[in-house]
């Protein structure tokens, strides 16, 4: 069934391996979403997060595919339904006078925060769902925006996972 | 205390290590240092090529015939650019390959310094690993890295690029075991479970009309007794695919053929017909398959592949058992029950339909290839390029023994054919090796005086396309009549002896005498200009629409 997938990948942080993981992505022609890439707890690794939106059969051989290429530590896939998915925005507004009060309003409407306030332009910073992000950044269209800087998606499974089937914590 | 040794020197010391003794190659600045140290270490010797592609094909041909991974060396920018079609050429076939690069000095990487190119960059989804050599410290682990990891498991071409200051850089070097590199692949080569045997036994037991397709896999895992071991402990008829021609010896009652666009008819009609498919070592390529929605639509497939992620690319798989080709035959055989495929044969042989000629003149494949298989008493290991005499190569000589038919499969690379000869004449001493070419694909390229024997089938065209023109172009031959130079004055400039032969009469003696001479030999064999490959599957059809014979319109 076709439906949004979280792959995740534990790589070595070179950008020879990027561009390998990245490569495969291209080569393969995987319908890719979102691409996210950050540290984990063990130096020299990072963790690759690629939301597509496919059928198992393709998720699994991605991973089998990743699983190939050297400096990939662990590769996994699981649908988005069956895990926690959330990615962070930096929205950067102009709202100056009275309409500032307003801007506030909707910061808290949407549990987000306020991380910078500079007499110009105030930045916004927001985390949830796509969907969650991506209906907050509207709300914020009523003011000025001037820049937005999102994460893409990070994800992990909830619950129990196979060992075999899991991207470990580090390795 | 340590030796202070050179990049260079410790180059050619992880070679040997390695157990390399021949490499490919051509000199150019920025992998001077290293030729600079080659002649200090007379283990590694080096052929020299006229170009790099040859290199590439060289190191190929050595590394299909023995089994050891091929060296080719190249300078950076141009030189390495041009091995870059015999590296895809080893990547679609799986060869363990060990390409060595030159590039610019590390200061001057990413400034569009003469002869820089980012060569890890373009042969990055041709090759299974790459890796710029950024010190001298990490040169002998990359050279160890990079042998294992062509190596192991599913064989494929690595690249090293090396700048020339690493080349010429110093270190105190002590001898280090080969080790095994860090952070590599995870559970690639898994092992099938018990239950899963069991299931693909179970279907083994129950068909009626089971098929073994064959294919690179069983050569490269040397699975040819497992393989002849399973089919007469069954009776189940075996296929070859193109690659995998002479994994089963020809002569065995049970072998059928080549399947696909060129496969004979009985053999793709067994295939559609089949309830079970046994696929061996095989990827289900396109020129296999036919329109894949079409293929085998009664059968149940186990496919047994050594890459996990090859399971169910193509064709849907009932059993997929990951592991070595050898290894899981072997599984099967002890559980497998003993049958008989005899209705079900004499079924296929049913299907055999008598061979089109595809000739009008007198001078046909059939016969060329007889005789070839005559005056080389069926003992030659034949090297072909790509084309039509690609396919009559394929079909018409019978093989053996293991692993003595050499093609490029996947990529279909026109000019391999005498460079890939060269490497697995140089794998083989004293065994006959012949390079079979159109006129399309020769390209003379004669180093050293290897002695290969090389065939030029020339019927005036690029044959293969001409005869998709003819059926699928309304015979508008655009770009296909080409002037072949005169081979025997060419031959004679490379001091070679060289025959023509134009008539059928000429074949056995032309072909007799040019086995008997030492060292390398050509004969042009002008054939019929609109000599066509029968049957042929026209491309996107399923395997039951062959074309058989030039009456047929499509």
């Amino acid at each position: 069934m076709t439906t949004l997938r979280a792959l995740t990948v534990l790589l070595e942080d070179r950008l020879i391996t990027f561009n390998r993981a990245v490569g495969l992505l291209r080569r393969r022609n995987l319908p890719v979403r979102s691409l996210a890439v950050g540290p984990t707890v063990t130096p020299g690794v990072s963790r690759l997060t690629i939301m597509i939106h496919s059928d198992e059969p393709t998720a699994d051989r991605a991973v089998q595919q990743f699983q190939k290429l050297v400096g990939v530590r662990a590769a996994a896939a699981f649908p988005a339904r069956e895990g926690v998915t959330r990615e962070l925005a930096l929205v950067k507004v102009r709202a100056t006078g009275e309409r500032y009060g307003e801007l506030l309003d909707v910061v808290q409407l949407y549990h987000a925060a306020v991380v910078d306030d500079n007499p110009e332009a105030t930045i916004v910073e927001m985390t949830g769902s796509e969907a969650f992000v991506l209906s907050c950044i509207r709300a914020l269209e009523r003011f000025e925006v001037l820049e937005v800087a999102r994460s893409g998606a990070v994800a992990l499974e909830t619950g129990l996972t196979e060992a075999g089937a899991r991207v470990p914590a580090n390795i | 205390m340590a030796e202070q040794l050179t990049g260079s020197q410790i180059l050619c010391r992880a070679l040997l290590d390695e157990g390399v003794d021949l490499m490919f190659g051509y000199p150019g600045g920025a992998i001077m240092p290293f030729y600079h140290a080659l002649p200090e270490y007379p283990g590694l010797r080096h052929v020299l090529v006229r170009h790099e592609q040859a290199a590439a094909h060289a190191a190929d041909g050595y590394a299909r015939a023995c089994g050891k991974p091929g060296v080719c060396v190249a300078t950076s920018g141009p030189g390495a650019t041009n091995l870059v079609t015999g590296i895809a050429t080893a990547h679609m076939d799986n060869t363990p390959l060990v390409a060595i690069t030159g590039q610019v000095p590390r200061a001057m990487i990413g400034r569009d310094a003469f002869q820089e190119t980012d060569i890890i960059g373009i042969t990055q989804p041709i090759t299974k690993h790459s890796r710029l050599v950024e010190d001298v410290e990490e040169l002998a682990e990359a050279v160890h890295e990079a042998f294992a990891v062509a190596r192991e498991g599913r064989p494929g071409p690595v690249l090293l690029d090396v700048p020339k200051d690493v080349q010429n850089q110093k270190l105190a070097y002590t001898e280090a075991a080969p080790r095994a590199p860090e952070g590599r692949r995870q559970g690639l080569m898994g092992s099938p479970t018990p239950m899963a045997i069991v299931e693909a036994s179970r279907l083994i037991t129950r068909a009626q009309r089971p098929l073994i397709m064959a294919g690179h896999g069983v050569i490269l895992s040397d699975a040819y007794d497992e393989l002849r071991a399973l089919a007469e402990h069954t009776g189940i008829p075996v296929i070859t695919t193109l690659l995998g021609i002479s994994a089963f010896p020809e002569s065995h009652p049970l072998h059928l053929g080549m399947p696909g666009m060129h496969g004979e008819v009985h053999v793709n009609r067994a295939i559609q017909q089949a309830d079970l498919i046994i696929g061996v070592g095989l990827r289900f390529d396109d020129r296999v398959t036919g329109n894949l929605a079409a293929f085998a639509r009664g059968a149940k497939v186990i496919h047994i592949e050594l890459d996990a992620s090859e399971i169910g690319k193509n064709v849907p798989v009932a059993v997929g058992l990951v592991g070595d080709a050898r290894d899981i035959l072997r599984e099967l055989l002890a559980v497998v029950e003993r049958r008989d495929c005899g209705s079900w044969r004499g079924e296929i042989a049913s299907f055999v339909r008598p061979r089109v000629d595809s000739f009008k003149g007198g001078l046909s494949p059939e016969e060329i290839l007889g005789a070839l298989e005559d005056a080389s008493a069926g003992r030659c290991t034949v090297v072909s390029d790509v084309g039509q005499h690609q396919m009559w190569v394929a079909k018409l000589y019978r093989y053996q023994r293991p692993n003595t038919h050499i093609t490029s499969g996947g990529l279909g690379t026109m000019g391999f054919a005498v460079p890939a000869a060269m490497g697995v004449a140089l794998a083989r001493p004293g065994e006959s090796v012949w390079a079979i070419s159109g006129g399309g694909g020769f390209p003379m390229k004669m180093e050293e005086g290897i002695p290969v024997k090389m065939a030029i089938f020339n019927n005036g065209y690029l044959g293969m396309v001409r005869q998709w023109q003819q059926f699928f172009h309304g015979r508008r031959y655009s770009a296909t009549p080409i002037w072949s130079p005169d081979y025997l004055r060419l031959a004679e400039a490379y001091g070679i002896p060289a025959w023509r032969v134009e008539r059928a009469e000429q074949v056995d003696e032309v072909l007799r005498a040019a086995q008997a001479h030492e060292g390398p030999a050509l004969v042009e064999f002008l054939i019929e200009q609109e000599a066509n490959v029968f049957p042929m599957i026209p491309p996107g059809a399923s395997l039951s629409e062959p074309i058989e014979s030039e009456t047929v319109s499509v």
